[in-house]
């Protein structure tokens, strides 16, 4: 529907002794049976060593990917029903909020899963609260795979995905012609550079001022986190928070270097129109940035936050393959070997030279591809100063409670960060009693 | 364009009208049976007439009510994602906890903040003060405009078809289009204010001007709908009635009040009626122009969406659902009785 | 309404003749009065189009910009890159088609069911026709999203979703109880002496009905059509949940969904697609002139 639905919201939803009691998976699956890594093209040798099938099969896969980034997985698709001509594979594309509302609604309806599902990280949390995907543990050789990438869909050792891609952090773009080769090492820097290239309708700075998102990666850069020890009560109301809060603030309302009023594709135009200099946003838009600006693209991690000497940590997620409950017998051999196959070293290449996103393929990652290329190592840096995003239910709670804060702050101006983080708190209190 | 895939399209449809077609025809042909031909009913042809539509409508409106006022009396959600059954859930358990809730649901959509801070009443006075607003403009220009077009004039279809393109536009663009526009900085809204001198206001994050923006654009949205609507209804309105009334003397507010307005009625009243219950249930607006989910600018649907909907809390959607669906019940039979839309060509 | 003689169906209809000729009222306006008035009509139609023109102008741009302080209606660099990428590299054509081939099937369906119904509303006295009529009403007042779900299970247990069997059938009938409402107020601004001089005369009920009452309501039917036609063509959230994952069958609001990632919307094609699917509507409205002229209704005639 719009634009608003397609948060890139972390919803994570796993309440774990919703898991504990469902049996969805093996808990801390048994890994002794694992495979050896399979080579590109060939037919992996699953771990349950089923054979492939003889007959025709049909694969549903539904995936978010849209228009254009969706002829990659399509030609996927291709190219494994060439090399097994008895399958057929249905690429379907379905907007985010609409993959995970039909997929979580396949609880009641049983009939209308498919039998692969390409999705965001945070579809794990209410997948498997509504019962509707299966563990991997056992099923798939994850050796192959960037542990921070897995760790994103495992939840207390259950592995409920394989890793596409991996990223999803918010980093720094900076142009280049505007701000010079090498980006700004720290906040200081980043104010003053920002603050030369502010007037006349241009800015120094901008971001998507209206999305929570966009406030979690300097919470580390002020050592504050959004849960508590045990991983599950929102800590909202801290001095921590306070700061990180009044870091923004003050980039806005004190440094002016800042629009007055920014949305995730305002931010973005005029970054691209080069009426801004330097923009936060996420890895995806690498590929159409460098498209549309050429050598004058530059990326790094974050700057350092001057006062603390700490390096932000933005959330890092990607795509992944997970897999129906109901899928079972040659359907899900199938399904396993191609997932296997379509994210081994030779096809996440490929991917990199499609999509322009980093890989979660060891191997992949390693290549000259990679680590050729200026733009993905500035994005390699910043995934590695990233943390992976929580998974539990608590965490859409605790970013919608965020999106009130980051408005209130920046939209509307208000500097009473005290009551500002006081209103974050209650409203994730509230909001985590419901659950 | 597959010629293959069209032909298939093109034949299954056909098909299921023809199918529809015998359905209706056998269904037709019983109740001609029984009513006719056996009970002699009197008043078997108004029957024929309406059972084929009355099927349809109980089938894809009836079952969901009845289902989500099931669904509202349990606790049925993401994480108890169960089918309670009939009824209510009172013998359903979904991951050994008992599904029935009782009136809980309907207490908390009462009592509990719908999002941040805001209770119900505050979404739903603003609700009203939305519907009221929007309709009043909606009839009013929309008359207007229909008015001024109610004559013999050249440009006649250029200006109706023109005037529909907002309606014509699908939303999911229009709206996205707007609400970059009302960018207090870069929007064009504020740029054409400021040509003329006017500094423009913060659409986006004042609650005043954000509730005046959501207002504007639905304006937009709807008039064109009502003109359409109410052209037609003037059109048959005969020309020489107003022949007559102008030999007679009469001013042209006299005719408009004494011929126009009682003419246009049948089709005004069904017109406020609808407006009113698809303004107020109109989602897409507000959940767009209100980009910074401001609580002053919530209705009750927007409200529903984010408290239950995005939570898949489906018990509790149910019951805010059903609270909203009995004040607009309640708002229509007594709008209807009293505007006598019920009377037919009889009396 | 007066009335002292009552026309027979063939002067009804001659008398319609000589209505289509005259404008509201004997005298013309004069010049000043049609310059305010179409200057009135110049702003409103002004007030429509900016922002679709804003639309237009997307569509144009070059990198799927969605902002620009550029107000000209044609930017810089303007090309038609969009409309070719979604004209000939999507299935665009095929959803086109698609949702073609529903709206004007389900339209007249629904007009059908809707005239005959609306007849039965109007004409007669039975008991639950004021029931029936608010219910009709009540159908109206439920928000789209909420019939989602149980729908969905409804249609799986019907065998319905992945075809197009549900569609049809819900289409028919969603745009009914409104289409009911306007017709038969149309209806009852007719005089049923006219459908009873031609029972007289020797028709039916039924034949009346068709011979008489239809033809003198061609602008609400005209405009039932209409509204049918822009509610099913716009339609998503039955399309979604009836057609589902099957790609073949996608009506344009399924097809155009692909344009919208997370965030990395292509504003260009959505922008292009989205003046592609309006010119059928507008076309439909330009030459929708001829039905929705005056009809005539014979009440207050003069002796």
């Amino acid at each position: 529907m719009t634009h608003k639905l397609h948060r890139l919201l972390p919803i994570l939803v796993i309440g774990s002794l919703i898991l504990a009691a469902c049996g969805g998976g093996e808990i801390g699956g048994d890994e002794s049976e694992e495979p050896a890594a399979s080579a590109a093209g060939s037919e992996a040798a699953a771990p349950s060593a089923a054979a492939f099938p003889e007959g025709d099969v049909e694969i549903e896969l539904w995936t978010k990917e849209g228009d254009p980034q969706i002829a990659y997985v399509e030609s996927l698709a291709e190219a494994y029903s060439a090399e097994h001509p008895n399958v057929t594979i249905n690429v379907v594309n379905k907007d985010v909020e609409v993959l995970r509302e039909d997929l979580v609604n396949t609880a009641l309806a049983p009939e209308s899963a498919p039998e692969l599902v390409w999705t965001v990280a945070d579809h794990v949390g209410p997948f498997t609260s509504a019962d509707v995907i299966q563990s991997l543990d056992g099923q798939v050789d994850t050796a192959p795979y960037e542990e921070g990438a897995l760790s994103a869909v495992q939840v207390d050792g259950t592995t409920w995905g394989i890793p596409i891609s991996n990223g999803n952090q918010l980093m720094l773009y900076y142009n280049k012609s505007l701000v010079g080769d090498e980006p700004p090492a720290d906040t200081d820097e980043l104010i003053a550079t920002a603050a030369e290239n502010t007037g006349d309708g241009s800015y120094g700075l901008v971001f998507n001022e209206t999305e929570s998102f966009w406030l979690t990666p300097w919470l580390a850069g002020f050592d504050a986190s959004v849960f508590a020890d045990d991983g599950v009560t929102p800590t909202l109301d801290t001095p921590e928070m306070q700061a990180a809060l009044e870091f923004l603030y003050g980039l806005k309302y004190t440094e002016e270097v800042m629009p007055s009023e920014a949305d995730y594709t305002i931010a973005s135009d005029l970054f691209t129109t080069g009426d801004a200099a330097m923009i936060v946003n996420g890895d995806w838009e690498l590929g159409n940035y460098a498209d549309q600006m050429g050598d004058d693209l530059g990326v790094a991690p974050l700057p350092t936050v001057t006062s603390t000497g700490q390096d932000p940590a933005p959330y890092t997620a990607g795509s992944f393959y997970m897999v129906p409950s109901a899928v079972e017998g040659d359907a899900l051999t199938v399904v396993l070997d191609f997932i296997s196959w379509s994210t081994n070293t030779e096809n996440q290449i490929l991917m990199v030279e499609e999509l322009r996103r980093l890989p979660a393929n060891i191997e992949a990652l390693e290549d000259p591809i990679v680590t050729d290329d200026t733009l993905l190592a500035g994005a390699a840096e910043a995934v590695q100063k990233g943390i992976p995003q929580p998974t539990n239910v608590e965490m859409r709670c605790v970013f919608d409670a965020m999106n009130t804060g980051i408005r209130d702050v920046l939209g509307a101006g208000n500097d009473d960060f005290a009551g500002v983080a006081a209103a974050m708190q209650e409203a994730a209190d509230n909001c985590v009693a419901t659950l | 364009m597959d010629i293959d895939r069209s032909v298939a399209a093109l034949s299954e449809v056909l098909f299921t009208l023809a199918v529809f077609a015998v359905g209706v025809a056998i269904l037709e042909g019983v109740l001609y049976l029984v009513l006719v031909r056996w009970l002699k009913a009197r008043l078997a042809l108004p029957i024929l007439l309406i059972a084929p539509a009355l099927l349809g409508l109980l089938a894809l409106i009836v079952y969901p009510l009845v289902w989500e006022l099931n669904v509202s009396f349990t606790n049925m959600s993401l994480n108890r994602l169960c089918d309670p059954g009939f009824p209510a859930g009172l013998l359903a358990t979904c991951k050994d906890q008992p599904m029935f809730l009782g009136l809980d649901n309907y207490i908390n959509v009462f009592t509990r903040p719908v999002l941040q801070v805001a209770g119900f009443f505050q979404v739903f006075w603003q609700t009203i003060i939305w519907t009221v607003v929007n309709v009043s403009f909606h009839v009013g220009l929309g008359l207007g405009l229909a008015l001024l077009l109610n004559r013999r004039m050249r440009l006649k279809g250029v200006y109706r078809a023109l005037i529909v393109l907002p309606w014509a536009i699908p939303q999911i663009v229009s709206l996205a289009v707007w609400r970059t526009e009302l960018n207090a900085e870069f929007g064009m809204v504020n740029q054409l204010l400021a040509l003329v001198g006017i500094g423009g206001p913060s659409w986006m994050t004042d609650p005043f001007w954000n509730f005046f923006a959501m207002i504007m654009v639905n304006v937009w949205l709807g008039v064109p709908f009502m003109m359409v609507l109410l052209l037609g209804g003037l059109q048959s309105i005969p020309g020489d009635l107003y022949e007559a009334a102008e030999i007679d003397g009469a001013s042209s507010r006299q005719s408009f009040r004494h011929i126009t307005l009682p003419l246009l009625r049948p089709v005004l009243v069904p017109s406020v009626i609808l407006g009113t219950v698809w303004t107020f249930n109109n989602f897409n607006v507000p959940f767009v122009i209100n980009q910074l989910e401001l609580e002053t600018s919530d209705t009750l649907v927007t409200g529903l969406f984010r408290a239950a909907f995005q939570y898949n809390r489906y018990g509790f959607a149910g019951a805010y659902a059903f609270v909203v669906f009995a004040v607009l019940l309640v708002f229509v039979i007594v709008y209807v009785r009293r505007s006598g839309a019920l009377r037919g060509a009889h009396e | 309404m007066t009335s002292t003689t009552v026309p027979t169906p063939v002067q009804a209809a001659a008398v319609r003749e000589s209505r289509l000729a005259t404008s509201k009222g004997g005298r013309a306006d004069s010049p000043l009065k049609r310059a305010i008035i179409h200057a009135a009509l110049f702003l409103a139609a002004l007030i429509a189009i900016v922002p679709v023109l804003r639309v237009f102008s997307v569509s144009l741009r070059p990198n799927n910009q969605l902002l620009s302080r550029d107000l000209n209606v044609i930017p810089e660099g303007a090309t038609l890159a969009s409309y070719g990428h979604v004209l000939f590299e999507t299935d665009f054509p095929q959803w086109m088609f698609n949702s073609l081939l529903i709206t004007v099937g389900t339209s007249l369906v629904g007009l059908i069911f809707a005239a005959t119904s609306a007849y039965g509303f109007s004409r007669f006295k039975f008991p639950g026709r004021g029931v029936g009529l608010t219910a009709l009403l009540a159908t109206q007042l439920i928000p789209a999203t909420m019939l989602l779900v149980p729908i969905l299970i409804l249609a799986i247990q019907l065998d319905l979703v992945g075809t197009y069997r549900g569609l049809v059938i819900a289409y028919s009938v969603t745009s009914v109880p409104f289409s009911i409402w306007i017709l038969k107020g149309y209806y009852d601004t007719v005089p049923i002496e006219l459908e009873e001089a031609a029972r007289i005369d020797g028709c039916s009920q039924l034949e009346a009905f068709v011979r008489v009452l239809l033809p003198l309501s061609t602008p609400a039917l005209a405009i039932v059509f209409l509204f049918n036609f822009l509610a099913a063509w716009n339609e998503f959230v039955l399309a979604r949940v009836l057609i589902g994952s099957q790609a073949d069958l996608f009506t344009w609001p399924l097809g155009i969904l692909r344009f919208q990632a997370q965030f990395q919307t292509q504003w260009g094609d959505l922008a292009a697609a989205s003046v592609l699917v309006s010119i059928p509507i507008v076309a439909l409205f330009l030459y929708s002139s001829k039905w929705l002229i005056n009809g005539v209704t014979l009440g207050g005639v003069k002796g």
